[in-house]
């Protein structure tokens, strides 16, 4: 993980995560200049590396002020932008929206403070530079960001399963006063595409609620190749948010996704994304926005616990699956098995004992 | 003669208000599933203990009709304690009014049912005992498609949710164990009155509890037990947690998810008169019983592993649920002898409780850690156990020759040939004391000078001689 690569100071954030695998390095551009987003990179060569020119970057017109050495080696890129988070509030039949919060007019505090080596997290931490609500006064905006070495589980709810071709990113208001009675929220997302990969919205829906309890749906933003299928990179989350910072099953919120679309108007407003994609809208890249909406039927948790954390999986390949745990499958198979067992000796038994009866006795009449 | 059906309809009815109000209880008393299940628990625990006083209690210390009323009090105060507890927002209070609750209901059922014995004998008995558990059900049901509704209603009037909401919504649900306690009033005077004119003995339950006779108890009752247990452990808590889980899994509205949540007792009302009788006439108990528990299994299965229609599980259970009943309590009528029957049952009842009240909370804590999944396989465990034990329990009753298995022709018939039997038996017995009569010694005055004349040698004419008619009934004895 490394900080700001090639520049000192610390008032803007770039972190460039590099995963290296045995064939292929995916780049992890998270940034907060402008819009949050998340650049991602897959390239064929062990070594790439990752070259910004920061004074181009910083500038009005960035295109081109980041790239991949060397060029040639990128398979792959997509970008992941947060663009918008609205709040609307639920009167008997219509909806009430409050003024945006437009994610490039946040101030962004300094992820060096955050950067864990060890554990391999960071946080983006940001409020508004102009609050006229003063819905932020105690609270902020906050995307947590975890990258992974190796396939397996998280820990706390929502219990992702992930691989080493994914990092996390959550989404975490803490302390943000709503500003309605019932106020839910959402949060748009942008994804960046090049052109011939198109972005599949499915759901699915599993028996499996092992590792969180009571949701069934796991819902997936697939990028495919027009000409093949095959996945080519993948946004996953559970369909459902969590209202404490240790989540239990009572903390969760209802969590809903709708409305993908294409979005060829302006790019979101996003340094990064302009600087590595340029600036030909429609052109070499597509864009298309989807909204995550939270809150449930009348939004009283967040209301109370003034939290409200979301996870998803950004990642390069197949979405993961999630299968049975291995106690799951043994219990039935003791449970099952040992009556069919039993009913199966003791027919033995009987059948043996009722051919040994008729022999042992004779007929008395 | 409606009102014994009308007492326990009122206080089924609140037994399970909390199944048709958990999200509701659990939003507003922020309590997890754990501890929302504890409210089934506290309810069971008295009924550990109680089972085995409830008929000492009505019979010997307060007789029927105080009884009834004594009960019906406990219900309507526990209930009044449960909804308060709400109210002032104290979960513990809600606790003890479940408490109080569980130590009316069950006694109340045992009340309801020496009503019925005392005013309806002979054949109806088994319809009045039919429809009594016909009601109850339909009380259940009522109560598990309206709470929600009247929850909802009282939401709009007080314009919030909360605890007072929910404190509210169950003081409505209470009025009807006040329709208990009314009623209980009624029954009691209607039956002074018919001792009074009459002259019709105040009713007892009869039954004898001695817990010593328990190490009498063979290795087919144990296996009874341990089939009743399982089996109710896998119905009732889901039950009481499947509301939540028809919204999550299959993404039911909350009103779909009430009522097929219930449909397990509308469907046990009529089918329990049916199944008993079709139990009576055929016979062969372990096999109904047996198939009662496998189909229950295949309806957890089905709704653990499948996203099919949950309906087909649900009526599938409701079937299943009914036939059980239906086959197993009478088993123990098969099993035990007479004088220990109210011991067996009693005890039978006792560890039910028991199950029930261990496997609730169990139920809430995995359902919290682990999800639906998790607890439908646990669920499936329980019933796997159940048909072990019955697996166990036929050929237990094949190698020793029990008689719980047979049909019933051959139970008819071999009653007949014991019948006739024992009339043998008792004709034999009889004529014995009689001969045995005649060759006592006669006390009156006639035979003791005939005795000493015939010693003093005076010859006696023949019909007079004691000893000759004992010579003639000689070869009669044996």
């Amino acid at each position: 993980m490394q900080y700001n690569p090639g520049w000192n100071s610390s008032s803007v954030n770039l972190l460039h995560v590099r995963a290296v695998g045995p064939a292929d390095t995916l780049h992890f551009i998270w940034s907060s200049i402008g819009a949050p987003a998340v650049l991602l990179v897959v390239s064929g060569s062990r070594n790439s590396t990752l070259g910004i020119d920061w004074t181009r970057l910083l500038s009005p017109a960035p295109a081109g002020a980041v790239w991949i050495d060397p060029p040639s080696s990128v398979i792959y890129s997509t970008a992941v932008v947060f663009t918008k988070v609205f709040e609307y509030s639920e009167a008997k039949t219509e909806e009430l929206f409050y003024p945006t919060y437009d994610l490039s007019d946040f101030s962004w505090d300094s992820v060096n403070r955050t950067l864990n080596h060890t554990a391999l997290t960071a946080e983006f931490t940001g409020i508004p530079a102009a609050d006229p609500s003063g819905s932020f006064s105690n609270g902020s905006l906050a995307f947590r960001v975890t990258a992974y070495e190796a396939s397996s589980r998280d820990g706390p709810l929502p219990s992702l399963l992930h691989t080493a071709n994914s990092s996390k990113v959550e989404f975490v208001l803490a302390g943000v006063a709503p500003r309605g009675n019932s106020s839910r929220f959402v949060l748009e997302v942008a994804t960046v595409e090049e052109t011939g990969v198109a972005q599949k919205l499915r759901s699915t829906r599993s028996i499996d609620d092992e590792y969180t309890p009571t949701i069934f749906e796991t819902l997936s933003l697939v990028a495919e190749s027009r000409n093949g299928s095959s996945a080519r990179s993948f946004l996953q989350w559970k369909a459902t948010a969590y209202g404490s910072p240790s989540p239990r099953r009572e903390d969760n919120i209802q969590c809903r996704s709708r409305g993908l679309q294409a979005a060829n108007w302006t790019l979101p407003v996003s340094s990064i994304v302009r600087a590595y994609f340029g600036e030909g809208a429609g052109s070499t890249y597509t864009v298309s926005a989807i909204n995550i909406s939270f809150g449930g039927e009348d939004g009283k948790v967040y209301q109370e616990k003034r939290y409200l954390s979301w996870s998803v999986l950004l990642g390069f390949g197949q979405p993961p699956q999630d299968t049975f745990s291995p106690l799951v499958i043994s219990i039935m198979a003791v449970a099952l098995g040992t009556p069919l067992l039993m009913l199966l000796v003791g027919s033995c038994a009987l059948l043996f004992t009722q051919g040994k009866r008729y022999s042992d006795y004779e007929p008395i009449n | 003669m409606g009102h014994p059906f009308w007492t326990k309809q009122r206080s089924y009815f609140c037994y399970d208000n909390p199944a048709a109000l958990q999200t509701q209880v659990q939003r507003d008393m922020k309590v997890n599933t754990a501890q929302f299940m504890s409210l089934y628990a506290w309810y069971s625990w008295p009924n550990v203990v109680l089972c085995f006083f409830g008929g000492f209690l009505i019979d010997r210390v307060f007789g029927i009709r105080l009884g009834t009323i004594i009960f019906s009090v406990f219900v309507c105060v526990g209930q009044v304690i449960f909804a308060l507890g709400a109210l002032l927002n104290a979960f513990w209070l809600m606790d003890a009014g479940r408490f109080i609750f569980g130590i009316g209901g069950e006694s109340l059922a045992v009340a309801q049912n020496t009503y019925a014995v005392s005013w309806f004998k002979g054949k109806e008995l088994n319809l009045v005992f039919g429809l009594q558990l016909s009601m109850a059900r339909i009380g259940s049901t009522v109560n598990m498609n309206i709470m929600g509704w009247i929850y909802s209603r009282v939401q709009d009037l007080l314009g919030y949710a909360g605890p007072s909401t929910l404190g509210l919504t169950l003081m409505i649900g209470g009025v009807t164990c006040l329709f208990s306690l009314g009623c209980a009033l009624i029954l009691a005077y209607l039956d002074r009155r018919a001792e009074k004119l009459l002259h019709k003995e105040q009713g007892k339950t009869g039954e004898v509890i001695k817990l010593t006779d328990v190490k009498d108890f063979s290795l087919s009752l144990w296996l009874i037990f341990v089939i009743c247990v399982c089996y109710y452990a896998a119905v009732f808590p889901f039950i009481g947690l499947g509301k939540v889980f028809f919204i999550e899994k299959f993404r039911f509205s909350s009103q779909e998810a009430s009522a097929i949540n219930s449909i397990v007792y509308i469907i046990s009302a009529p089918m329990s008169p049916v199944f008993g009788l079709l139990v009576d006439k055929v016979g062969k108990n372990i096999i109904w019983v047996l198939c009662a528990v496998v189909t229950t299994l295949a309806s957890h299965i089905m709704l653990a592993f499948t996203f099919w229609n949950p309906w087909i599980a649900m009526c599938l259970l409701g079937v299943a649920y009914s036939l059980l009943a239906c086959a197993l309590w009478p088993m123990v009528a098969f099993v035990v002898p007479e004088h220990q029957l109210g011991t067996a049952y009693g005890f039978m009842q006792s560890i039910q409780n028991l199950g029930l009240a261990i496997i609730a909370i169990a139920a809430g804590m995995i359902l919290d850690t682990r999800g639906y999944l998790f607890l439908e396989v646990f669920f499936c465990a329980c019933v796997c156990l159940s048909l072990i034990a019955v697996v166990m329990l036929y050929f237990v009753n094949h190698f020793t020759g029990g008689d719980l298995n047979w049909s019933a022709k051959k139970r008819e018939k071999l009653q007949k040939v014991a019948a006739t039997e024992a009339e043998e038996q008792e004709r034999l017995r009889r004529q014995n004391e009689d001969d045995l009569a005649k060759l006592q010694p006669k006390p009156d005055g006639f035979s003791l000078r005939n005795k000493y004349l015939s010693k003093l040698g005076a010859q006696l004419p023949d019909n007079y001689s004691s000893c000759l008619s004992t010579m003639v009934h000689r070869s009669v004895l044996k």
